[in-house]
């Protein structure tokens, strides 16, 4: 183990270091239902294979639950958001996701979650499949699509909102003595991060269990298990883990804005900080490439609190 | 509220077109500028009204008639308040803005609207919302609120936008219409949706179905609930009651392509 050591809190290390993250694209939609059951089963579905852009083609999770009064169509709620490499790689995802799991949920309708002078047409591929019988109603300045369906009718938003300005990849590590605690604090700063608007963690549960490094000894894989990190291999690595570290465990962070990621940084660190110290938090890292790919750094001593 | 007031004197028996009158029109002209305005062949502003305050945002018309022809047309900013009644054609082609009139309208209110609000404290002539010969649309945009009735074929080729009648509407309401609402709180004349291709038109009842219109039943759509949102933002106190969870859907007009609809909300 060689970085410097930033600070030391309630005996946690917190390594002096920094997250480098990445410029994407991102985008917002509200999914409403009769019930808050249904709104969350069409989100929680669209959301679905959705933790890394390298492999499912976009990043997805929930960003939060909506109070009817805050919908447009005064009904229970969930924003998404959905990140991927550019708008042209993100657009066929939205499409793919909303026809295919928003438009097929019971009782669902599908709006734009966020206001932006450029805009994705979203409704450009679900409402063809109305097959003629699809109605468009404009209302101010918001144009919806209703296609009959078996259930009585699909209600979806023309546009939604998207922005280039959005940003992957925000992370930190936390390194523990022991694998159940570990788990414990790391959900414990997953559910800090969620209380934070416009920021997803779009893997299982908001974890990371494999991390990565760029490349591999074999042919055609872009990238491979993260040795360095790895606990098992301790003894036979160039090992960044400390004698006592069994578990390593990570959180990756997607916001709208640098602003969100940084804000759900601070809130994770924080979290994990006052919750580590009885549960085996030995020391927190975060995942960089030297700062040379990323635009974005998140240097962990200015997010501790 | 600093406004520019004109106030009608003269009756006479000739209709007067007021269409060059807006809060953008007048803005920074004199009172002798505004007087010399002429609104008809043989007349001018000074010859009908007696003009008071400084040019604003808000235009006010004091004591107008029907004879008072085009207040509010191609209005695009600011508010226009008629303490009055008004003639034809008034709000013709508005693209922003806001006019209240606290009287009744003549025909082709709303003609060629594009945008902004319509309020109207009484009743409303033929054509509301309507097109003239010649033209291809009726109104393209803005919403229009009815507190009386209206009068015949109101939203005649509309295409989108929202008309609001709280009282009834009289015959053929939404013939030839391609898009936009009209919401009656009251209920239809007779003949409602004549050759309606698309579009959606809303009430209690309808004096008169055409054999044209077909059942599709009682629904919940979620689309109630977006437009009842979308009118009571944009009224306020003056929007209909929201629409119940289910109405009566009736396809039509099946003369021609079918693609509109009448929702009976009783």
């Amino acid at each position: 183990m060689s970085t410097p050591v930033a600070k030391t809190v309630n005996g946690i290390v917190v390594d002096d270091t920094f997250a480098e993250a990445f410029g994407m694209t991102g985008t917002a939609l509200v999914i409403t239902a009769d019930t808050p059951k249904w709104a969350m089963i069409s989100a929680t579905t669209m959301t679905g294979f959705g933790t890394s852009v390298i492999g499912c083609g976009a990043e997805c999770g929930i960003d939060r639950l909506m109070d009817p009064s805050e919908t447009p169509d005064g009904r229970p709620g969930v924003r998404v958001l959905l990140f991927g490499f550019s708008p042209d790689a993100l657009l066929p995802q939205l499409k793919n996701r909303v026809g295919q799991c928003v438009l097929t949920s019971p009782g669902s309708a599908c709006y734009n979650g966020l206001e932006s002078s450029e805009k994705f047409a979203l409704s450009a591929g679900p409402r063809f499949f109305g097959d003629g019988w699809q109605l468009s109603k404009k209302l101010g300045s918001r144009r919806y699509w209703r296609i009959p369906v078996m259930d009585g009718e699909f209600t979806i938003e023309d546009k939604c909102g998207m922005t280039t300005n959005a940003v992957g990849g925000g992370n930190f590590l936390l390194l523990g003595r022991d694998r159940a605690g570990l788990l414990e604090t790391t959900e414990a700063a997953v559910e800090a991060i969620a209380k934070v608007p416009d920021v997803i963690t779009p893997f299982p549960g908001g974890i990371v269990r494999s991390g990565s490094k760029v490349g591999s000894k074999y042919k055609g894989a872009i990238a491979s298990t993260n040795d360095a990190f790895c606990p098992t291999l301790r003894g036979a690595v160039k090992s960044e883990l400390g004698p006592d570290i069994i578990a390593v465990l990570e959180i990756v962070i997607d916001g709208l804005t640098s602003e969100a990621v940084a804000n759900a940084m601070r809130a994770g660190l924080k979290a994990a900080l006052e919750a580590g110290a009885s549960r085996g938090l030995a020391r927190i890292s975060a995942g960089n490439y030297g700062g040379k790919l990323g635009p974005h750094h998140y240097h962990l001593k200015d997010y501790l609190a | 509220m600093s406004a520019l007031r004109l106030r009608f004197k003269s009756g006479g028996s000739a209709p007067i077109d007021l269409s060059d009158l807006t809060p953008a029109t007048l803005a920074g002209r004199s009172h002798y500028e505004i007087n010399t305005i002429p609104v008809s062949a043989q007349s001018t502003v000074g010859d009908h009204f007696d003009v008071s305050g400084e040019p604003a945002e808000t235009l006010i018309f004091e004591g107008t008639t029907s004879l008072c022809d085009g207040i509010g047309s191609g209005l695009r900013s600011g508010t226009i308040v008629v303490e009055g009644h008004v003639g034809a054609y008034a709000a013709r082609f508005m693209k922003s803005g806001r006019l209240d009139i606290r009287g009744n309208a003549g025909g082709f209110l709303a003609a060629g609207m594009k945008g902004g609000i319509v309020t109207l404290t009484g009743s409303a002539g033929d054509f509301v919302g309507a097109l003239l010969p010649g033209e291809k649309f009726g109104m393209t945009g803005g919403t229009v609120h009815i507190a009386g009735a209206a009068g015949d074929r109101i939203g005649d080729r509309m295409r989108r936008g929202t008309i609001i009648v709280k009282g009834k509407t009289g015959a053929v309401a939404g013939s030839r219409m391609v898009g936009g609402t009209i919401w009656t709180e009251t209920g239809f004349g007779t003949d409602p949706g004549t050759l309606l291709r698309r579009g959606t038109l809303i009430g209690p009842a309808v004096e008169r179905m055409l054999p044209t219109f077909s059942d599709c039943g009682l629904h919940d759509m979620v689309f109630l609930r977006l437009i009842s949102r979308h009118i009571a933002e944009i009224l306020g106190p003056l929007a209909p009651k929201p629409l119940p969870p289910k109405v009566r859907r009736f396809a039509g007009d099946l003369a021609t392509i079918g693609k509109g609809e009448l929702l009976l909300t009783a």
